[in-house]
């Protein structure tokens, strides 16, 4: 049997695995130990298991991750999420549809201190949804519209999706972060105006709150500027190399361990149960990584991913259909697998072939977060929408589903937009001196 | 009142006697499992203190702390691999669902013996393998560069918090097990 074909069969094998419901990070392992102990031989097969572990288990790069978990997890625990909210509704509070835009609002600023889209959701979820619901919002509007904006939690900085595959592919973390920032304000931009439209068409689905006097609108305005001023400091930090990512993370941990116990937020349970999220967070997103390092190192001795890249690159079609393609493997694959596995899973073999293609690595990080966002909120597997079907429970999914597809027509045209201008995500990278 | 035959009462006693064995099994894994977590929680907050200090040291008094990079580095595999195993309690490690959450209770089950005897087998793999691997390290010696702290109680760390894992994965087939046989 040829490497090639071996390969293939580890692939399928860890797809059916998969699907049988084993965990993925364990699937990944196992899959390819088994296969690396069949190419080379078991003895080397099984010391190289012990010796990536540790490998992974005790990289200071990888430290970077329950940082900056740590950091949305102590916002999540001390209501940072509804000082946003107030601030988003002296701004768009009186309009049509104004609640679901501030949501959008709030979703992005707690985007600027959170890195995962589930937490964001679930932080919005729980102030947003009962002010809608106090309005008469359309359930499918008010649901969706948070599904589909705890996902910017991971296209504005900090973002646990970058900085996985700021990991797999050797890229900077911080020009990663830096190169969401505009796309992240676009896609609020796009959601905003998918709410407006949605409210143009049908009124009722989302009334205007009560206007709000100048006094509001300041306290509101204040009540974040902690918020803008820590993203600065980390975020800016980071990319003038003043701190290393995982510095960076912690900077902005005890940033918001600061604010949270400063303006009396935080209490101590509320700090036991930010330690315990970030543990098993990090532990979840760790146990995929170093599971998908380990079957990488299988599928590297495959060379299947060499072997796509060159027959990609010798495709008569040009780039961007092969990019569309990928992204449309992606809207696909999203549906059935966790977004995170499907990213470790496939970023070995698509990240050759986009390079072979001449693509920014950069901005194929950005495209990655992008179809994640879809991930999260199609069916039947969007976490996102699990995660608002937890605080909103007498909403049927499929009605949460329903209001989320807007949403994801407009990060499809976010796709769009950013194939054909990439300058929007790579303008800010290309500033870095280093 | 239902009758039933010494056979069958003997049948019950030994399904309640099994699944009080299994739940008192269960409870002592999870207790494990979360004293270990908490143990997780103290180096997490450790990084975060240590990072902390390191900034401010670095950047304000010109004395970054000793050795900060490494001893981060052996703070990182105390949280990991000790917050394995609650995370596996709770249901954490992330599965697609999806296809077998349509199957029958049993071939449920019959897919659960499958998946968590895989399970069982890596993590009890890297038990084995995260032992040896720290003798050749505690024997040639090995220590980190700057600080000179050894390697290999963190190796045999790894080795020791897949036992928990290990246990946590034996409820989930028992579990599967007794929901494959069920009649």
């Amino acid at each position: 049997m040829s490497a090639t074909v071996i390969g293939i069969i580890g692939i399928v094998v860890l797809l059916v695995v998969f699907f049988l419901g084993m965990p993925v990070g364990f699937t990944m392992a196992l899959v390819g130990l088994v296969g690396f102990c069949y190419m080379v031989n078991p003895q080397a097969g099984l010391a190289l298991l012990a010796r990536d572990i540790w490998a992974q288990f005790s990289s200071y790069s990888l430290t970077v991750i329950p940082m900056f978990v740590f950091m949305g997890s102590i916002a999540f625990n001390s209501g940072m999420s509804q000082r946003l909210y107030d601030a988003g509704y002296s701004l768009f509070g009186r309009l049509r549809g104004g609640l679901a835009m501030t949501t959008v609002a709030a979703c992005a600023g707690f985007a600027a201190i959170c890195g995962s889209t589930n937490a964001s959701a679930a932080a919005m979820g729980r102030i947003a949804l009962p002010e809608m619901r106090r309005y008469h919002y359309d359930n499918a509007l008010a649901t969706g519209c948070v599904a589909a904006s705890g996902s910017l939690g991971i296209l504005i900085p900090p973002s646990v999706i970058f900085i996985v595959y700021g990991l797999l592919t050797e890229q900077s973390i911080g020009r990663l972060f830096i190169a969401g920032v505009f796309p992240g304000i676009m896609l609020a931009a796009l959601f905003i105006g998918v709410i407006y439209l949605i409210c143009r068409r049908h009124p009722d689905f989302g009334p205007a709150g009560g206007p709000t006097t100048w006094k509001q609108k300041l306290t509101g305005i204040t009540g974040v500027i902690e918020v803008l001023i820590l993203f600065c400091f980390v975020i800016g930090g980071l990319f003038l190399g003043w701190f290393s990512p995982t510095q960076a993370g912690a900077a902005g941990a005890a940033g918001t361990l600061v604010i949270g116990l400063a303006r009396r937020k935080l209490s101590w349970k509320g700090f036991l149960s930010a330690v315990k999220d970030t543990l098993q967070i990090t532990c979840m997103v760790l146990v995929i990584v170093a599971g998908a390092l380990i079957f990488g190192h299988f599928i590297a001795i495959t060379k299947i991913p060499m072997a796509l890249a060159a027959w990609a690159g010798g495709l008569p079609i040009p780039a961007a259909a092969v990019m569309g393609l990928i992204v449309f493997i992606y809207l696909v694959g999203g549906c059935f697998i966790d977004a995170l596995a499907l990213i470790m899973l496939t970023i070995p073999i698509f990240f050759p072939v986009a390079m072979a293609l001449g693509f920014d690595p950069i901005w194929f990080g950005v495209i990655i977060v992008l179809v994640t966002q879809m991930g999260v909120i199609t069916p039947p597997v969007g976490v996102n929408v699990y995660v608002v079907s937890g605080v909103a429970r007498d909403v049927p999914l499929e009605t949460i589903f329903k209001g989320a597809m807007p949403f994801l027509v407009a990060i499809i045209i976010a796709v769009a937009i950013l194939i054909a201008f990439p300058q929007i995500a790579t303008f800010l990278p290309s500033l870095t001196m280093y | 009142m239902s009758f039933h035959s010494p056979g069958t009462l003997k049948a019950i006693w030994i399904r309640k006697l099994n699944i009080s064995k299994l739940e008192r099994f269960e409870k002592f894994t999870t207790k494990f499992s979360n004293w270990l977590n908490w143990v997780a929680g103290v180096a997490v907050v450790a990084m975060l203190g240590l990072t902390v200090v390191d900034i401010v040291g670095a950047k304000f008094f010109n004395w970054p702390v000793p050795g900060a990079v490494e001893i981060t580095g052996f703070l990182s595999v105390v949280l990991i691999s000790f917050a394995i195993a609650y995370t596996q309690v709770l249901h954490g490690h992330v599965r697609v669902e999806f296809f077998t959450m349509r199957a029958s209770q049993r071939a449920q089950g019959i897919i659960g013996v499958i998946i968590w005897l895989l399970s069982f087998a890596l993590f009890a793999l890297l038990a084995w393998q995260s032992y040896k691997f720290g003798r050749v390290l505690q024997i040639s010696g090995e220590v980190s560069p700057t600080e000179e702290i050894p390697f290999y109680p963190f190796v045999y760390g790894i080795a020791f918090a897949c036992i928990p894992v290990c246990l946590a994965l034996v409820v989930e087939f028992l579990k599967s097990l007794s929901m494959a046989v069920k009649k």
